[in-house]
């Protein structure tokens, strides 16, 4: 999604901060429109923790190692 | 030794004396054994040393104590002494005056020598122990793609999580097991979106097991820059690299528990805060719907207690007016009456002085009008422009032309000449 893909908040950040915005509403002591704020952000962060598990791929790939330079040694495990 | 009759016969000093003169001769050796009933008594500790066979040992509990790896029931050592023979009992024991460990002994020592430098240098801390992700982007995965680890993790992983699965295939033992696990590590950690990495093994003997208690693992492990999840061997089996590394598991399950959430729960909390978000707007919107209400009520009742006030005071007003303008209205009444008799009064009164007064003015004036006075022979002089008498005879030069009146009509003159 991103060429930054470690400045992006985490996936516990993300639900971490869902569950706070989730307990800051559900507390009532919020105005309507500070209400309607935290709605729509807890909406944007469901649907970004949605869409890092929709992204979720059932897939194994073998490491070649290629890339890495040897270091040598005949006897060395390939993988 | 003596002869009685064609034998000859030995003490057991004798036999004992030989014995152990034969036994002299043996120099101190290293043996390989496994210790057995071992006991301290006096100033010795007693064991048995024993392969198939078995002798007795002993050893001074000064040295014993100063082992580096003392020995306990059924290790195996390498144990350096010599046969001491005890005469009195024919009794053949060793003198041990060094013991080190063997066989696994051997690699329980080296693994504790490991252990000891890696924690010194605080590698097993577990302050040192990162948090792992609760979703991997992708799972780095060392381990053996023939073993049966491998299946192990990743069924259990994909139980769980469809997770993404890097797998570095290393030989799990023997000796190019070390290289290849540390070297994977240094690829895995250099794969974007790998947040966590599993080294996996199944159970084993202790000489299988070496590679994860080996100190350059261990040293990659704690290096790692993504966090490590060990799962080599069984619950018994504790590696170094168990101790390094961010967590220990000792099942496939385990790992799996350890690295990826379990979907269907995260899907189920994911539903509930959408849901907590929904009930929350809910509530707060309720909340201030009931606000407004309760200000609106508050607002219609306050307007209503001022309106109710309002009445009351217009009620009050009024009930008090009324009665005001009634009586102003009956005061004004009443008053019309004794005003238009007043006036009436007055102006009868007035009228009767006026026609008094004009009767005498009458009288008088009739006594005092030029033609009365004209009547009685008197005539009166006009200038005939502006029919003004004229009383001096300044008024009159000589041939101006004026008017003569006189009792039954007027003549017009001139003037001959004047005189005063």
């Amino acid at each position: 999604m991103s060429d930054a893909p470690d400045q992006q908040p985490t996936f516990e950040q993300t639900l971490a901060r869902l569950d706070e915005v989730v307990a800051r509403l559900e507390s009532g002591d919020v105005g309507l429109e500070e209400a309607v704020r935290l709605f729509e952000q807890g909406q944007a962060l469901v649907a970004t923790c949605r869409e890092r598990l929709a992204r979720a791929q059932q897939r194994i790939e073998e490491l070649t190692g290629q890339g890495a330079p040897p270091e040598g040694r005949a006897d060395e495990a390939p993988f | 030794m003596k002869t009685v009759g064609a034998r000859q016969v030995w003490a057991v000093q004798e036999i004992t004396a030989a014995v152990g003169r034969r036994l002299e001769g043996i120099p101190s050796v290293w043996i390989e054994a496994e210790i057995q009933n071992l006991r301290k008594r006096g100033g010795q500790v007693y064991f048995t040393l024993r392969d198939t066979h078995q002798i007795d040992g002993s050893m001074r509990t000064a040295l014993f104590e100063r082992l580096a790896h003392r020995p306990t029931d059924g290790s195996l050592v390498y144990a350096y002494g010599r046969v001491e023979f005890w005469a009195e009992r024919a009794h053949v024991s060793m003198r041990i005056e060094r013991m080190e460990p063997a066989g696994e002994g051997v690699m329980l020592a080296q693994i504790e020598a490991t252990k000891d430098r890696l924690a010194a240098e605080g590698l097993m801390s577990d302050a040192r122990k990162r948090p792992l992700p609760l979703v991997p982007r992708r799972i780095g995965l060392i381990t053996s793609a023939v073993g049966a680890a491998r299946n192990d993790v990743i069924n259990n992983l994909w139980s769980r999580f469809p997770a993404d699965v890097v797998l570095a295939d290393v030989p799990v033992q023997g000796a190019a097991a070390p290289q290849a696990i540390v070297r994977a590590l240094g690829l895995l950690n250099d794969i974007p979106e790998i947040d966590v990495i599993i080294v996996a093994r199944g159970g084993g003997p202790l000489e299988d097991l070496m590679a994860f208690n080996d100190e350059r693992v261990c040293r990659a492990v704690a290096a790692s820059r993504v966090p490590v999840v060990s799962a080599v061997g069984h619950e018994k089996d504790v590696t170094v690299c168990d101790l390094v590394a961010d967590r220990r598991v000792s099942t496939p399950t385990g790992a799996a528990e350890a690295v990826v959430p379990d979907k269907t729960v995260l899907d189920a909390q994911l539903a509930d805060a959408a849901r907590g978000l929904v009930r929350g707007l809910v509530r707060v919107r309720e909340s201030n719907a009931a606000l407004l209400a309760n200000r609106t009520l508050g607002l219609v009742a306050g307007l209503r207690a001022a309106d109710d006030r309002a009445t009351a005071r217009v009620a009050t007003a009024e009930s008090r007016l009324i009665p005001a303008v009634r009586r102003v209205a009956d005061a004004a009444a009443l008053s019309v009456p004794i005003a238009r008799e007043r006036l009436e009064r007055a102006t009868t009164e007035r009228y009767a002085a006026v026609a008094q007064r004009v009767a005498a003015n009458a009288v008088l004036l009739d006594v005092l009008s030029p033609s009365r006075t004209v009547t009685r022979g008197y005539a009166i002089v006009r200038d005939p422009s502006t029919r003004r008498p004229i009383v001096s005879v300044g008024d009159m030069p000589t041939g101006a032309d004026l008017e003569l009146e006189v009792r039954d009509g007027r003549a017009d003159v001139q003037v001959k000449e004047t005189h005063s």
